[in-house]
């Protein structure tokens, strides 16, 4: 087969000419190519290898449904694998790999798959590898990967940029053909906003490979351009229809090279909300089902028409054109009047009179292209009334039209088959939907503008096309003929007629069944050209009209999609939103280093103190237990709460009493889940007889702002409060240490911090150089502390100001891995604990419930379950063999069990204790506290750790609390 | 999906947070009192669901808006949604 | 001395043909919420109140946002006493700090905000005056409409450098 450049014609730039090369070769073609038109105008036919069969194979089709010609672009991380020739624009200096050859696609030596063909059979890796000989599969796996493939991706991180936004229209067009046009003026006429989307690089759809329309086509381009009301985007596929009228569109800006340090997106999805949505997205060509209909040369009709039409490639001498429909004599008529010698070979027997009057072309009514042979040469053989072989450069196939039903589909809505065009259309519309043309099933040009104008609201006449529609006709042919030779029916993954035979036998009736076992309509194509063929003699095979047996199911994406146009800028450093807390500036510039703790970033330790976290959180511990220590604990959870029945409220949400909560004191309370199990912990602090403020954990803010919302606004909605997050704006910092209250003497001169005055659990408010200062008596560490809260936008210079005054007494900051430490000497639960799977009683907390009240969880904490003795319950462990580690996560197991299973419960937090000297851990342990003294083994399967330890009580320092109350 | 929100308005899915099956009426505060109270209630109320295909009566707060909680009839397989409440 | 530090003491403001990216300082917020009909005795104190939880209303001097069916924002200016004038008569919350308020300005602004903001920003719709309670990068903002190219973004304070950021590296291709 040989094709060639026509000296005009087309509606490429030849003014514009451009370089790529394939496989290193260097090539020409013109701006408005594809990659594919520039490489059969330079004659490159044989572009790629097939999936399993290593068999050579051409261009089959101009558009999205291609199969056969994938290629792998660019170079380095910009390496794309598997993109269609047909789609890709052809750029300057554009560079395009063959795809599963090896050393060659003209010399593949995987080609021998060919002769092992019985191997890569539909079925064979089932029968062959599970079952009793499951083994060879691990063995095979490597080998048969290889051998069998696509484009490779690569791993190096892809430098472009991508962009996700929403956007909102009126009513939007997908397709651009003729329905498509005038849909999107019809719309515009009724004054709402339109968009019009086409995947193509230029709109027009098929008008663009029909010259003789192209004065309506340029008509209605400027009645679109002029309409202020219509934006019309190209290189822009609507990838999806989701619920409530979103539909993701995705805009390719590679024909423009976008610069990404420009901030140039290569690609830009949008989530677009559309009141209305007009489909008038065409219909695709389908092959024909002969021994081998893949040789390159062998193309669908309308491609064929596409490249001569379009793009100014022809075959240069004799074509053949195989159809069992009126729409192949197009192509038929417009290669005649390039001086192309053309056969038809139509296998029916009736051939509309309008059609034969044409004396251009040789028609051969009744006859079938049966089988080509040939490498370079192509030879077609006939069967039929005339039986006879011809030499041509190509085959042009057409077996009728496949609707583009996929986005009308993907809301539920299975298509129908209509019989009158042998194809599936909508089977429905929701009711802000509708379609236009071929998707339709109308093929008229006039007919199809009519429905366009009418779905987009028929507002304004749209003028009509040149020339008469003619009616569409067609004698489906779904079988091969009986002939040697594989007969393609799926081109990508190598699905033959006979492996639809086999599969058939097999049982594997139903389409869903069909498609797995064959892998039929799996590859990048999604069988788009493949799939109704497949259906078609999957029914003949069992007898059944092709309506009885179903379509596959039609899914989101309708092509391809780049992961990075899913991921945006959501990667790096923008990958999830990242939280400061208002002191955050302070700890950066002075030696803070941070840790993710959700979506904050804390500080974990500062550099005074060491350069590992291991050798700072020691000092910073040794710093709060011996001399004063400010931590940031801006990130707890912080709640106003207010009305009248704020107590009684908060009564009701803590499973302990708050309801004659003192004003200026504070209370650490509890919170349960109604299913019994603890939600979070906190000290709530009563600052009048209706006001309330709330601390959370960290991890539980949002969740407990939003359940004391939920029971406000939808259970107890007769009592009088409102809860508001201060989180934001109050920021925190806890001063602790034996010298705490030195350093609030020193930082607060004339504020009375004494115990008297500000006792354990006691709140002071005060303003101090003009700002609200509220200072509570609260400790984590088990130590004399306080916490100071304040407006955020002062918290840097306070915290300076502490720093500051506090100098003389060694006050210095401490990180987050000091200040879970020091809790766990302390024996103070907190997230490691709180789960979400442990009760009250597990936590040891349990004596603080109210009997005498009713609180959340009440009912289902008392479930017996929850009662029994062996529940795992929190216990303190002291580490017995000094040269070794305890581990959290580790399982523990009773002295002399079996170390196997899930043992009697595991670490939850491990420190070292600066007070005691030794490595102490949090756990919860079968049967809790009553195992005190007894020696244990902590195991860590993942280093093959034993480690033995001793149960004791998780109060390790200063049990009664004497410090707290110094 | 689009949840009118009954303060706000329609909004995309993304605002709200899903608050589950709001079609059992919660044991009223106090009636557990000072015991268990009816355990069996609290127990089927806190863990037994139905799980239809169609209508069902859910509870959404729209969390990143008004921080509203309110209820509406989601259909399951159609994801289809009536008026809030 | 105490001394006030934004949340985006680091972030570089800039102005751009297309876009002006900067911060809002000096504004007090207050949020009033109560019961039954405490609305009247706010605004007798405050002025009149919006009705639609869309459209804010201008009224002595504050920006008056209607942030639930029985909550409003005002949004005074620095050192406003509102709190303190409307106590007893309402629940009233002081948020100065809790919310950054960012300006977003020129003809790229709206273009920039569709990329994270799920509302229909179409000049035809979402008109000055006009405001919004909605997400940007999973995180809670108020958008403020005040001039046809001019949005004001209340962010929350703790993600309201990393709101900056996302904006900045939204803004990029129009710089």
């Amino acid at each position: 087969m040989t094709f060639r450049r026509l000296p005009s014609g087309g509606r490429i730039d030849r003014n514009r000419p451009v370089g790529f090369t394939l496989d290193g070769k260097r090539y020409r073609g013109f701006a408005g190519d594809t990659l594919a038109s520039a490489l059969l105008a330079n004659d490159v036919t044989l572009v790629g290898r097939s999936f399993k069969y290593h068999r050579p194979r051409g261009i089959m089709s101009a558009g999205v449904e291609e199969p056969n010609a994938l290629f792998t672009l660019h170079d380095g991380a910009r390496t794309e694998a598997n993109m269609p020739g047909t789609i890709v624009d052809l750029i300057d200096g554009l560079t395009a790999r063959t795809q599963n050859a090896w050393p060659s696609v003209e010399l593949d030596v995987m080609g021998i798959n060919q002769l092992a063909a019985p191997l890569f059979q539909s079925g064979f890796y089932y029968k062959t590898f599970m079952g009793p000989t499951k083994g060879a599969w691990m063995f095979y796996e490597p080998f048969i990967r290889r051998a069998a493939g696509l484009g490779a991706a690569t791993e190096a991180a892809d430098p472009d940029r991508y962009e996700t936004r929403f956007d909102f229209c009126d009513v939007l067009v997908i397709g651009s053909g003729a329905a498509g046009l005038a849909a999107a003026l019809s719309a515009a006429g009724g004054g709402g906003r339109v968009l019009l989307v086409e995947q193509d690089s230029a709109l027009g759809g098929g008008l663009l490979s029909e010259p003789e329309q192209d004065g309506w086509l340029q008509a209605r381009l400027g009645e679109i351009r002029n309409a202020s009301n219509i934006q019309a985007l190209t290189h822009t596929t609507a990838i999806g229809l989701y619920d409530d009228n979103m539909v993701v569109l995705v805009e390719r800006h590679d024909h423009r090279q976008p610069d990404p340090a420009k901030g140039q997106a290569r690609q830009v999805l949008t989530m677009l909300q559309a009141k209305a949505i007009v489909f008038a997205t065409g219909a695709i060509e389908r092959p024909l089902v002969f021994a081998n209909n893949d040789r390159p040369g062998v193309m669908l009709a309308s491609a064929v028409r596409t490249y001569l039409n379009r793009f100014g490639v022809a075959p240069t001498g004799r074509a053949v054109i195989a159809t069992n429909n009126d729409t192949a004599y197009a192509a038929a008529f417009d290669l005649a009047a390039q001086g192309v010698e053309v056969i038809v070979a139509d296998s029916r027997t009736e051939i509309p009179a309008d059609l034969q009057r044409r004396n251009s072309i040789e028609i051969l009514a009744g006859t079938s292209v049966v089988d080509v042979k040939g490498k370079n040469t192509l030879h077609a053989v006939l069967d039929g009334a005339e039986q006879r072989t011809i030499t041509c450069d190509v085959v042009g196939m057409s077996g009728g039209w496949s609707p583009v039903v996929h986005l009308t589909s993907h809301g539920g809505i299975k298509p129908v088959y209509n019989a009158a065009i042998a194809g599936f259309v909508p089977g429905g519309f929701a009711k802000t939907h509708s379609g236009a043309g071929a998707v339709m099933g109308t093929f008229g040009l006039n007919a199809a503008i009519r429905e366009g104008a009418a779905a987009g609201g028929g507002s304004i006449a749209i003028a009509a096309a040149g020339g008469e529609d003619r009616p569409y006709a067609i004698v489906p042919t779904w079988m091969p003929p009986r002939r040697k030779g594989k007969a393609f029916v799926d081109f990508q993954n190598d699905v033959t007629a006979k492996d639809i035979k086999n599969a058939h036998q097999e049982g594997y009736h139903s389409v869903e069944h069909l498609k797995r076992y064959t892998t039929l309509g799996m590859g990048t194509d999604q069988g788009k050209t493949s799939n109704i063929i497949a259906l078609a003699e999957m029914a003949e095979l069992r007898g059944l009209p092709i309506e009885q047996a179903g379509t596959t199911t039609f899914r989101p994406p309708y092509t391809g999609v780049s992961l990075g146009a899913i991921a945006g800028r959501t990667i790096g450093g923008h990958f999830r939103p990242t939280r400061r807390s208002p002191l955050h500036d302070w700890h950066a510039a002075n030696g803070g280093v941070f840790i993710e703790a959700g979506l904050w970033q804390r500080a974990w330790y500062y550099r005074w103190a060491g350069d590992t976290p291991e050798s700072a959180y020691v000092k910073e511990m040794g710093l709060v237990r011996r001399g004063v220590g400010i931590s940031d604990v801006s990130t707890l959870g912080k709640i106003d709460v207010q009305g009248p029945d704020a107590a009684e409220f908060l009564n009701r949400v803590y499973v302990n009493g708050f309801a004659k909560l003192p004003v200026g004191k504070a209370r650490y309370g509890v919170m349960l889940n109604d299913d019994g199990i603890v939600l979070d912990d906190g000290t709530t602090t009563r600052i009048s007889e209706t006001q309330f403020y709330m601390t959370t954990t960290t991890a539980q803010a949002g969740e407990v702002m939003s359940w004391l919302e939920f029971l406000l606004q939808t259970q107890w909605t007769d009592l009088k409060v409102q809860v508001a997050s201060l989180t934001d704006e109050w920021a925190g910092m806890a001063i602790s240490g034996p010298k705490a209250r030195a350093a609030l003497e020193l930082a607060f001169p004339g504020v009375d911090v004494s115990d008297a005055k500000l006792p354990y659990m006691g709140c002071l408010d005060f303003s101090f150089d003009g700002v609200p200062i509220r200072l509570l008596r609260l400790s984590f560490s088990g130590e004399l502390a306080y916490e100071v809260h304040l407006s955020a936008d002062y918290a840097i210079s306070l915290w300076e100001h502490f720093l500051k005054t506090g100098a003389s007494l060694g006050l210095k900051p401490y990180g987050l891995e000091a200040l879970a430490s020091l809790r766990i000497e302390k024996g103070h639960v907190a997230g490691l604990e709180l789960d979400h799977r442990n009760t009250l009683d597990d936590l040891g907390l349990g004596k603080m419930a109210g009997k005498e009240k009713d609180y959340v969880g009440k009912a289902l904490r008392q479930r017996p379950m929850y009662q029994a003795p062996e529940r795992w319950s929190l216990v303190g462990l002291e580490l017995l063999e000094p040269e070794k580690r305890l581990r959290g996560g580790a399982i523990l197991f009773a002295k002399d069990d079996k170390i196997e299973g899930h043992g009697r419960g595991y670490i939850t937090s491990v420190t070292w204790s600066v007070e005691l000297g030794k490595t102490i851990a949090l756990a919860l342990y079968n049967g809790g506290l009553k195992h005190v003294g007894e020696e244990i083994v902590c195991a860590f399967p993942l280093k093959n750790e034993l480690t033995r330890a001793k149960i004791v009580s998780p109060h390790f320092i200063d049990p009664e609390g004497k410090r707290l109350h110094a | 999906m689009r949840l009118a929100c009954p303060h706000c308005g329609p909004r995309d899915y993304s605002e709200f947070r899903y608050g589950g099956d709001a079609s059992k009426q919660r044991p009223p505060h106090g009636t557990t009192g000072h015991g268990t109270g009816d355990l069996q209630t609290w127990h089927d109320f806190v863990f037994l669901f139905d799980n239809p295909k169609g209508p069902h009566l859910e509870y959404w707060q729209h969390v990143l808006g008004c921080r509203r909680w309110f209820t509406l009839t989601r259909n399951t397989a159609t994801n289809e949604v009536g008026e809030p409440k | 001395m105490l001394e006030r530090r934004s949340a985006l003491a680091v972030a570089h403001p800039f102005a751009w043909a297309a876009l002006t990216l900067g911060e809002v300082r000096g504004f007090t917020l207050t949020q009033v919420a109560g019961f039954g009909n405490f609305a009247a005795d706010v605004a007798a104190t405050a002025g009149a109140l919006p009705e639609t939880s869309n459209q804010a209303v201008e009224s002595n001097g504050r920006t008056i946002f209607r942030t639930g069916p029985h909550a409003f924002w005002f949004v005074g200016p620095e050192n406003d006493d509102l709190a303190a004038r409307l106590a007893g008569k309402a629940i009233v919350t002081p948020l100065s700090s809790s919310r950054t308020r960012i300006s977003i300005e020129g003809r790229a602004a709206r273009e920039v905000l569709r990329k994270g903001i799920p509302i229909d920003l179409h000049e035809s719709v979402f008109t000055p005056g006009m405001f919004a309670q909605t997400g940007l990068h999973h995180t809670p903002v108020l958008l403020h409409c005040t001039a046809e190219q001019r949005f004001e973004l209340y962010a929350m304070r703790t993600f309201a450098l990393n709101v900056w950021e996302w904006l900045e590296d939204a803004a990029l291709e129009f710089k």
